[in-house]
């Protein structure tokens, strides 16, 4: 149990997959600029996180390690993640046009986040339970989530400053999460190591 | 050997399971859409210029089926897809002509005509040479590096000795170049169907300033709006027609001829 907590907190908060690890940043970057969206990209990168790292758990000890296929994990990883996030798409478009508008072409990018495929190939290398992947992958996810809102809620803010013509756009956004990621460097003594 | 039929035989099974439960929720998940948005997208134009307001032709045509208020926002269809719309719509007001607008240039000196005390090594585009305060000393005037050329998406735009050309056949009125010109030198006239007057500069200095940057700048001398009936006007040191006084060529022509600067253009 002290574990889960554990891997719960540190990867949301000290080894933070976009801040710590650089990745996954084209969403963080490109749908960060309005609240709504960013809080369905955020909602929609943790489903696809905590499902993908599960089935790709479920998959790569139950399946490839006992036909010694190990070999095979990247292409059935991204297997897993271009279907699901398939799913999420139908999904989305069925049930929030909105959101569907609003995501554009940054939700199918979610096939090829590396955020996401990196979060189910550190499950592998770190040698997690299955308990531990889920919950790996869904703090992982809730990390991006949190991130990327934090940013959205400050580039929102940004959009009523009076900034120098010359930042406008993104060389503010990407300053914005230089700074971010400095802060979030802070937490790197908060486990004691 | 044995290795790579398990991996083609698990793998295949992987993919073929994937495979079944996505046409599954396919099927379960169809979102059916409005026959007429097709339609419509069929009659707009297809150039994604984004002058309408929304990002492509099919948001426009889907916000249009949703809210038949939008229409009459094509700019490159003109009132001819606006009228194919409303019936393909049904809807039976009638609608508005547009007025004809023509895009201009409100720069017409030549690299002969601007003068400039200073190198320019920047960046080879208008955004950069403004910022620093430009390649030329009129700090009004045409840059010449293109970026209204580049934005152009009907390849409308021509550049010769740093002057701009607009192939009034091919433009259809998108607004791009308005945006992308630090200097916002592209302006929206009506057309009046009498040769298009208008004034070939912007630059709202006095006398001297202006002869010392160009040689073809308005000089705010007002010989134009002297003439009888004469539409022009000067506001801030600049000489303006006032499109909605102009209703024969003559004062018009008379002003253009009379301009000691030869500020004043037509087509």
């Amino acid at each position: 149990m002290e574990k889960l907590i554990l891997i719960f907190i540190s990867t949301i908060l000290i080894n933070n997959v976009v801040l710590s690890y650089f990745l996954g940043i084209c969403p963080f970057l490109g749908v960060s600029g309005k609240m709504e969206s960013a809080l369905g990209m955020g909602m929609a990168v943790t489903f696809v996180m905590t499902l993908a790292t599960s089935i790709s758990w479920l998959i790569y000890y139950l399946v490839l390690e006992r036909f010694g296929l190990i070999f095979l994990e990247y292409i059935v990883f991204i297997l897993v993640i271009a279907s699901l996030v398939q799913i999420v798409e139908m999904f989305i478009r069925k049930y929030s046009t909105n959101l569907y508008q609003s995501l554009g072409i940054y939700l199918p990018l979610i096939t090829s986040n590396c955020a996401i495929l990196g979060v189910a190939l550190f499950m592998v290398v770190k040698d997690y339970s299955f308990l531990e992947a889920v919950v790996f992958g869904f703090s992982g996810g809730l990390g991006f989530c949190l991130v990327i809102v934090i940013m959205a809620g400050i580039r929102e803010e940004l959009e009523f400053a009076n900034i120098p013509k010359i930042f406008k756009g993104a060389p503010l956004t990407l300053i914005t999460a230089g700074i971010l990621a400095l802060i979030f460097m802070g937490f790197s003594g908060l486990g004691g190591g | 050997m044995s290795k790579v039929i398990s991996a083609t035989i698990i793998f295949g099974l992987i993919g073929l399971a994937f495979s079944l439960l996505l046409a599954f929720l396919n099927r379960k998940l169809k979102v059916p859409e409005n026959p007429k948005v097709k339609e419509i997208l069929n009659i707009l134009p297809g150039l994604n210029c984004g002058a309408c307001g929304f990002s492509s032709c099919k948001a426009y045509a889907q916000a249009i089926v949703k809210d038949p208020s939008k229409i009459k926002s094509c700019r490159p269809g003109g009132s001819q897809v606006d009228e194919k719309i409303a019936k393909t719509l049904g809807k039976k007001e009638n609608i508005e002509q547009q007025k004809k607008m023509v895009v201009v240039c409100v720069c017409g000196a030549e690299a002969k005509d601007k003068k400039s005390t200073h190198h320019y090594h920047g960046l080879e585009n208008c955004q950069s040479a403004h910022i620093i305060g430009g390649a030329i000393d009129c700090v009004y005037g045409c840059l010449g590096f293109g970026d209204c050329q580049e934005v152009c998406p009907a390849d409308a735009i021509t550049i010769k000795n740093k002057k701009v050309y607009i192939d009034q056949k091919k433009c259809f009125l998108c607004g791009k170049c308005i945006k992308a010109c630090p200097r916002n030198l592209f302006k929206m006239i009506p057309a009046q169907g009498l040769g298009n007057y208008f004034i070939a500069c912007s630059n709202k200095d006095r006398l001297k300033e202006v002869k010392d940057a160009c040689s073809r700048g308005c000089i705010a001398c007002g010989i134009c709006t002297k003439v009888e009936g004469s539409p022009y006007e000067l506001v801030d040191n600049l000489s303006q027609i006032n499109y909605n006084e102009v209703e024969n060529k003559k004062p018009l022509e008379e002003g253009k001829s009379r301009c000691p600067t030869k500020c004043i253009d037509s087509f």
